[in-house]
């Protein structure tokens, strides 16, 4: 058992400094593919011999682990702090300092350094050890060809890419680290090195834009680390314990505690990219696509969701509770309405994925065995799913030069194979019988009894439809019938056939995936499972029997499309004659018009600039109430 | 085994009682504007002829678009007819919508891709509504199953009566009908042409006609459930109900897509979340 711990955690820092070290872009492949391969059967094995108590994990070389830990806290906000000075923010230096002079008096005065069991492994980190180990390996086998190309055009003298591969892979063993933890402490300090990591990462490109996209990402999440320590200390002060597990199982235990749990659900937030946090996420598309996916889908936000799910037992039937609920669903709202505005391909995704998170974090709050339920799964599906429209949306800014999804209209023509995995990825984002939608319709299900949190849900449920539909639509286009078929890399397409199936396969297997790992979690589950549908009393989904009949369907209407050669393919109406030369008709004085149509994005009412101060604003406002809710 | 057969009705009476309600429609739109009007079974006679046409496509996804558009809009009704969850039934449907969009976005037309983009406004418009309403049916019942509406023993009329008004509105934007009639219009020789609709053609256009009979049903049907008591006095509500549909349709004007927006939001859901105040409440 702690066999493979050690290796899920240590394994990726091993590689780390493998890839830093070895500068030959074989090794550094070899290297990355087997990590992925070992860790993602590492993490099976994990699951295979199921859930264990905590544990402690003792000594490292006549060392005791959590000093090394407390060593390796300071020296972590040394580092940070170093960058705070390098790039001259006071923010970055001010939320250290603070950290640090809180961190110092509660280690030397205020715990008893009694032995913490430091892993945990349940359910829940189970599932989270499962998205990161596997979908995070899978975005890192990706990045090989991708960085290759990516450096191809920056004409660099010297690869950076060890650098960035060592920071890549850390990342894995520090999310492997954070979701396993059962020491507060821990899970501290793993929060910390993810924080360092999407730092550096960030601004891997070293562009101006880069720079100052990496530092508002690092000082926003140092705010995150300073409310996690204060919360911390808050929970310590009344339950004397480091120990989860038994904070959880002791729930909430007046003010004080919630208000420190209300804290660590802050600090959550800052990670999780909440409004009005969710800049730093939005700038952290200046870098590299893997980093947005790795970012974006498995890991760093992930972390925060999970932390804020980690401790919902602490904070069940508090004000606190409605508080993180509603604030989450105001992001979901928020960010969806922001959605609508945006053309650029990999901002839509990136709104999309902080509204996808909020809505976690509201089920999080609602704090049913239903909405919990509906967290996890949406974790599982949207992780799977948003990864792949990262990928997909690297892969094509590498082919046609652009991420706006004006200049992909058409796409098919040109690269059959991506549009057509995009257009699936999009589809498994958006309808049912998929994974993220079932999801929804149980988080719609399980905030019925909130009449805020409903009406926000619907509102943004309804946004979400209109970004995800007319990017789906203006993908699709007619291929010539001799046209040369797409050539992709082969670990390029690896990456992208594996998400998709997942994506595919996983969703039709929900029920099971439920019943499994979700199920056991709970003293009253929410559904019991027959014939491949969840049923319940206040509502059942039927996932198999419509994925077969709707899947029938599919495959009936695709063989009916594929016989489109026989049907006589015309120009579209335009009301004039139509000219020789695509995309033009005969107009006035006889001569070509040419024509185009673009998608509305509805300026007047959507405009970015326009709402994210008044979200930002009613964000705060909603956070204080959140925090107030917890005396 | 029932629950098949009631599955298969739903199938096979869809088409039939939503091609008769838009015969219907036609004829009394007629009378109103003192015409005669074409027969009963014109929408029949319309689709047969479609069917019959030679297959044109801008673009080989309109096939797959139309056909899962048709068939989604099938299931929904299916699922309806089986007594299924009431969201689930809204999400299925919602499938049959974004294929429709998107077919039309595949053809490169000015016409289509604009009444795409207002289809997916009306989307944006009717969606919230609908989720409210299957909200105020869990808040009255305890639950989101259709089977549970039978349960009750007064109409759920009198409990959801602003709910049910602010369903209307989705209705009439649901079935395309003035003043919301922007994404496609009843008439091609606008400015819009037939916008959502305009590169879809014979037997396709045939598809989507049907569907959209399904859809008909579909709302309608879920109208019928505010009075589930009494079949007669159901039968009064939905016949009322399309009337005045017919009513609105035939004196008013086009309006644009930010009328409707603002209409719907705020009028809309502001009926939706005061009726569901008072269930809160109650």
């Amino acid at each position: 058992m702690s066999n493979l711990l050690l290796l899920l955690i240590l394994l990726p820092v091993v590689s780390a400094l493998v890839c830093y070290f070895v500068r030959s872009s074989a090794v550094r492949s070899l290297t990355v593919v087997a990590t992925g391969a070992i860790l993602t059967l590492a993490a099976l094995g994990l699951l295979g011999q199921g859930t264990f108590e905590p544990l402690a994990v003792g000594s490292i070389l006549g060392i005791s682990s959590d000093f090394l830990i407390t060593v390796m806290d300071f020296a972590l906000l040394g580092v940070i702090f170093f960058y705070g000075l390098k790039h001259k923010s006071l923010l970055i230096q001010g939320f250290t300092l603070a950290q640090a002079a809180l961190l110092v008096w509660f280690e030397m005065v205020m715990i008893d350094h009694t032995a913490v069991p430091a892993l945990v492994g349940d359910q829940l980190s189970l599932i989270m050890v499962l998205v990161v180990s596997i979908i995070g390996s899978l975005i890192c086998i990706f990045a090989i060809p991708y960085m290759k190309e990516h450096e191809d055009h920056l004409h660099l003298k010297k690869s950076r890419q060890p650098q960035f591969f060592f920071f890549l892979l850390i990342f894995l063993g520090a999310m492997n680290g954070l979701v396993l933890a059962n020491n507060v402490l821990w899970l501290y300090f793993f929060f910390e090195v993810t924080t360092l990591c999407s730092f550096v990462l960030i601004g891997h490109d070293a562009t101006e834009v880069a720079t100052k996209n990496s530092v508002r990402a690092l000082w926003m999440n140092s705010f995150g680390g300073l409310a996690f320590v204060i919360g911390m200390m808050l929970v310590y002060m009344k339950t004397g314990s480091l120990d989860i597990s038994a904070i959880l199982a002791a729930g909430p235990q007046g003010a004080l505690m919630v208000t420190g749990v209300g804290f660590i659900c802050l600090a959550g937030f800052t990670k999780a990219a909440q409004v009005p946090f969710q800049s730093w996420l939005l700038g952290a598309m200046v870098a590299p696509t893997p980093v947005s996916a790795l970012l974006h889908s498995s890991t760093m936000v992930k972390a925060g969701v999970y932390v804020v799910l980690r401790f919902a037992p602490a904070y069940m039937g508090t004000l606190l509770s409605d508080g993180v609920a509603i604030c989450g669903a105001f992001t979901f709202v928020a960010c969806a309405a922001l959605c609508i505005g945006q053309s650029n391909g990999k901002k839509i995704l990136a709104y999309s994925t902080v509204s996808n998170l909020g809505l976690i974090i509201c089920c999080a709050g609602i704090n049913t065995p239903l909405a919990i339920t509906a967290a996890i799964m949406l974790i599982i599906f949207h992780a799977i799913s948003k990864s792949l429209l990262f990928l997909c949306v690297g892969t094509i800014e590498q082919a046609i030069g652009s991420r706006d999804i004006e200049d992909m209209r058409g796409l098919y023509a040109k690269y059959p194979r991506t549009a057509l995995i995009t257009i699936i990825g999009i589809l498994t984002m958006l309808l049912p019988p998929f994974g993220v939608l079932v999801s929804k319709w149980m988080a719609i299900e399980a905030a019925s009894s909130n009449i805020y949190v409903i009406i926000m849900l619907a509102m943004g449920s309804a946004l979400t439809v209109v970004y995800w539909a007319r990017w789906g639509g203006s993908l699709m286009a007619t291929r010539v019938a001799d046209a040369a078929p797409e050539k992709q890399a082969l670990l390029i397409r690896l990456p992208l056939t594996i998400l998709c199936a997942g994506a595919v396969l996983l969703s039709v297997a929900a029920p099971w995936i439920y019943n499994s790992m979700l199920a056991p979690m709970f003293k009253v589950a929410p559904f019991t499972m027959s014939f491949g549908s969840l049923d319940a009393v206040t509502g059942s989904v039927a996932i198999v029997p419509l994925f077969i009949v709707l899947g029938l369907g599919v495959l009936f209407a695709v063989k009916a499309a594929s016989g489109f050669r026989k049907t006589k393919i015309m120009p579209p109406y335009l009301g004039g004659a139509n000219a020789e030369e695509d995309g033009t008709y005969i107009g006035p004085m006889n001569g070509p018009v040419p024509f185009s149509a673009g998608n509305m994005y509805l300026g007047e009412l959507f405009a970015e600039g326009k709402l994210t101060p008044i979200f930002n604003a009613l964000a705060i406002a909603l956070i204080v109430l959140m925090l107030g809710g917890a005396l | 085994m029932e629950t098949l057969i009631l599955i298969i009705i739903g199938l096979v009476a869809g088409p039939i009682i939503g091609g008769l309600i838009a015969g219907l429609d036609r004829r009394v739109t007629a009378r109103f504007q003192s015409r005669q009007g074409p027969p009963i079974l014109q929408a029949f006679y319309d689709v047969a002829k479609l069917f019959g046409k030679e297959a044109m496509v801008v673009n080989q996804w309109q096939i797959l678009c139309a056909w899962v558009y048709m068939i989604a809009a099938a299931v929904s009704v299916g699922l309806f007819f089986a007594q299924g969850d009431l969201l689930l039934i809204f999400f299925v449907q919602a499938i049959g919508s974004v294929f429709l969009v998107m077919g039309a976005m595949a053809g490169k037309s000015p016409y289509s891709q604009v009444g795409a983009q207002r289809e997916l406004m009306q989307i944006l418009a009717y969606e919230p509504i609908l989720i409210l309403v299957c909200v105020g049916f869990y808040l009255v019942t305890g639950s989101f199953s259709i089977e549970a509406v039978w349960q009750l023993d007064q109409p759920l009329l009198a409990k959801m009566p602003l709910l049910y008004l602010a369903l209307g509105y989705a209705l009439t934007i649901k079935l395309r009908k003035s003043p919301f009639d922007f994404s496609t219009s009843h008439h091609g020789h606008q400015e819009l042409v037939k916008g959502v609709l305009t590169e879809y053609s014979g037997p396709y256009l045939a598809l989507v006609e049907i569907a959209h009979w399904y859809e008909t049903v579909l709302v309608l049907g879920l109208c019928s459930l505010f009075w589930t008591t009494n079949v007669a006095w159901m039968a009064v509500l939905l016949l009322l109900t399309y009337m005045l549909e017919i009513l609105v349709d035939n004196t008013m004007a086009r309006m644009t897509w930010r009328w409707m927006l603002k209409r719907v939001w705020l009028i809309g859901m502001g009926m939706s979340v005061v009726n569901l105040i008072w269930l809160y409440a109650g």
